[in-house]
């Protein structure tokens, strides 16, 4: 007699396209979201674009200068006579796609400025708070000390002394960002391991006999990663607002390419002459910004109504 | 209570010690040769040398540290020997340094090598007498006095060395054989609410900051005493009506508001309202100290510009705060028992909605500082913040460590009072 061999009706695991596929549509259920994310995808594609092809070149003086938008360039001219829309292409690279490394050799690191600030604030965020967190005790007495002392400095002032401090440049406009954005990753780093500390899953670790920082990293914090993310998300929005307004204030990235901030302050100058000349760059760095606080904010109501 | 208060008053203070550390010796490591800066790139190598001196900035770093923090009188009246003490010149309205001996006011200078005597006479002047002092042997064959100059400083002269030095004084640089060797400005220290002279003007910079924050204080005073009922009026029906197109179009437009710099804002209502319109003036340049005062139209764009800033934020907390609250079993008990919804909202659910908004609106002062850095910086606006921009950018140390200090000062008090305000407001919450 034969007995017919059991089957289990194990369900694929899914694979990883698809798991990526539901963590997108969860963007898509929120309509905020989704048009937050368009906006950006938007900026990101025309910064892609900018990096191989621009309507014209974008730091040569071609055309008369303070132009109105015509059917030769879009957006017009700018005070030199150089054409915006190119101008505001190529803008979106010092922000989101490339970092210039100091020295002759005009070396890049793909990822732009506010990208890697946040990136160091992220890295040093966790750090810091896992330890505060899940060590506690002196640990998070200390650190949190120092840290309320960081954020006891209006951030523009932080900003202010550190690039008077250093030369202008890209690593120090990260830099700046990293300092200014360390302490709230921290803080929401910490609160987070403080609650996942209570789980069971770390008692079991514990018991397995891992290290602290076997803890800290590979059992926390991948489970602290959703606010965190969406954290990071908002801090990538401040970062460019932040560098905007260095720019405007005439600290910033430094020249020769493009970028939004002084594109408005030089533009400011012509205001009673060439109004014209501030609006896109304004609209671009708001635009882009609000883009980012939506698609957050949105991922925020939804995670959170995943959480309930 | 009394625990709570006295530990976040200890933790206050260690967080300013901190924080004045910590600038002080950022804009050490970093503001490069500020002597090149006030001298000019035109300026020989001796002469700044001798300019760094001057300037006291040759002392290490801990004990320049310890003069902006504590004075340095101290160590000046171990130097020289008499008890020094300050009097203010009515003409400049300034503090000046004098060291008192036998119950006369004195001071010294030097010129070609001969030191003089200034008494100090009641009317404030001074008569001028050849110098009877007792030098003091050095080594090699000089010898060295320790006295008080005319430019508040504690000075060592020195005779017989044979150095040259180069002495600046209002007039410009002076080659001279014997003279003036090291310098300790004489200051009391921000302890003592002195914080030294500014580099850039040479001026005090205790003296030439407070009309700088009368007008911050009166820009964002103006702009909070707008911006608080209106954002708390909006987050609230924002709050109440939540999910409805009221709510949709406040959220997003305080969203929008939020995440729009404060330079972009700016510019819009300078272009709208400066330039195409022509109603309010587009600069807030003072024609006079108190021209806020004669002109107050100059107000209106910076104050609009900080309201539609801060608007956006703190009407998004009420109203998030607000939605919380509506949602609590309380307001669904007293809707239940009829309660009409006019009277739910007004008695109930307000008084408990308004607390998240009080803390975080303190702990955004901090915010509101950035703001009116900027707003200033568009504006031209005389006040805090443009006058920590100017410094910033000329690297002048005292002036940014003074200016900086207060702004922190006023973000750790704030948020002492948010936090002290919620715990009164809040019974349900006890620090340990």
């Amino acid at each position: 007699m034969t007995v017919a061999p059991q089957t289990i009706d194990v369900p694929p695991s899914p694979s990883r396209w698809s798991r990526a596929w539901d963590n997108l549509s969860l963007v898509f259920a929120s309509r905020i979201a989704t048009v937050g994310l368009v906006i950006v995808l938007l900026w990101l594609v025309l910064g892609i674009v900018s990096l191989f092809w621009t309507p014209y070149p974008p730091n040569s003086s071609l055309f008369t200068q303070n132009l109105m938008p015509n059917s030769t360039n879009w957006l017009g001219t700018d005070h030199l006579g150089r054409d915006i829309l190119s101008r505001l292409m190529a803008g979106t690279q010092v922000v989101l796609l490339k970092t210039r490394l100091p020295g002759e050799n005009g070396w890049v690191i793909p990822g732009g400025v506010a990208v890697w600030g946040v990136i160091g604030a992220l890295f040093f965020g966790s750090v810091l708070g896992l330890n505060a967190g899940y060590r506690g005790g002196w640990w998070d007495q200390i650190i949190m000390q120092v840290l309320d002392a960081l954020v006891a400095f209006p951030a523009i002032v932080l900003y202010l002394v550190i690039i008077t401090a250093f030369e202008q440049g890209d690593l120090v406009v990260v830099f700046a960002i990293t300092v200014t954005g360390t302490p709230g990753i921290a803080r929401l780093v910490r609160s987070l391991a403080l609650d996942i500390k209570t789980r069971d899953y770390i008692r079991a670790a514990e018991t397995r006999g891992e290290s602290p920082s076997y803890i800290m990293f590979r059992e926390i914090l991948p489970n602290a990663r959703g606010p965190v993310l969406v954290d990071a998300t908002l801090r990538v929005g401040y970062a460019i607002f932040a560098i905007g307004t260095l720019g405007f204030l005439g600290i910033g990235l430094p020249p020769p390419d493009p970028d939004w901030g002084s594109m408005v302050n030089d533009a400011r100058r012509f205001i009673f002459v060439f109004s014209w000349g501030v609006i896109p760059p304004s609209v671009a760095i708001a635009s882009l910004v609000i883009g980012l606080n939506l698609f957050a904010d949105g991922m925020r109501e939804e995670l959170g109504r995943y959480q309930k | 209570m009394a625990r709570f208060i006295v530990r976040s008053l200890i933790s206050a203070v260690l967080t300013m010690l901190i924080v004045s550390a910590a600038l002080f010796f950022f804009l050490e490591v970093g503001s490069g040769d500020v002597t090149v800066k006030i001298l000019g790139i035109e300026s020989t190598p001796e002469q700044r040398a001798s300019y760094r001196t001057q300037l006291g900035l040759n002392a290490p770093a801990w004990q320049r540290y310890l003069d902006w923090l504590a004075g340095s009188d101290w160590r000046a009246e171990r130097a020289v020997g008499l008890p020094l003490v300050t009097v203010r010149n009515e003409s400049t309205d300034e503090a000046e340094w004098w060291a008192e001996r036998d119950g006369e006011l004195v001071r010294w200078t030097m010129r070609d090598g001969e030191l003089y005597q200034l008494t100090r006479q009641a009317d404030g002047s001074s008569v001028e007498s050849p110098a009877d002092v007792a030098w003091q042997e050095g080594e090699n064959g000089a010898s060295y006095f320790w006295g008080v100059d005319a430019d508040n400083n504690a000075v060592m002269w020195m005779r017989g060395a044979g150095e040259t030095v180069w002495v600046r004084t209002k007039a410009g640089f002076r080659k001279e054989g014997d003279g003036p060797r090291e310098y300790i400005p004489l200051r009391k220290g921000l302890l003592r609410f002195d914080a030294g002279k500014s580099l850039q003007t040479g001026r005090p910079v205790s003296v030439t900051l407070w009309p700088r924050v009368r007008n911050t204080l009166i820009l964002a005073g103006l702009a909070f005493l707008i911006v608080m009922p209106l954002a708390v009026f909006l987050g609230v029906i924002a709050g109440i009506n939540e999910g409805t197109w009221i709510d949709r179009v406040i959220s997003i437009g305080g969203l929008a508001l939020t995440a729009t710099p404060e330079f972009v804002t700016g510019i819009f209502l300078i272009l709208i309202f400066g330039v195409w319109w022509r109603v309010f003036p587009a600069v807030a340049i003072f024609t006079s100290p108190n021209a806020i005062f004669e002109k107050p139209m100059l107000l209106v764009l910076p104050v609009m510009t900080l309201t539609a800033v801060e608007l956006g934020y703190v009407a998004r907390m009420t109203r998030a705060s607000m939605v919380e609250v509506m949602e609590a079993p309380y307001i669904r008990t007293a809707a239940i028992k009829g309660m009409p919804r006019r009277r739910i909202v007004m008695r109930h659910a307000l008084r408990n909605a308004l607390l998240a908004p009080i803390t975080i609106i303190m702990l955004h002062v901090n915010w509101l500082i950035g703001g009116v850095v900027v707003v200033e910086a568009i504006f031209g606006y005389p006040g805090l913040g443009s006058y920590i921009y100017s410094a910033a950018i000329f690297g002048d140390p005292n002036a940014v460590e003074a200016a900086a200090m207060l702004l922190v000062i006023i973000a750790v008090a704030t948020r002492l009072i948010g936090d002290a305000a919620y715990m009164l407001l809040n019974p349900r919450i006890r620090y340990s």
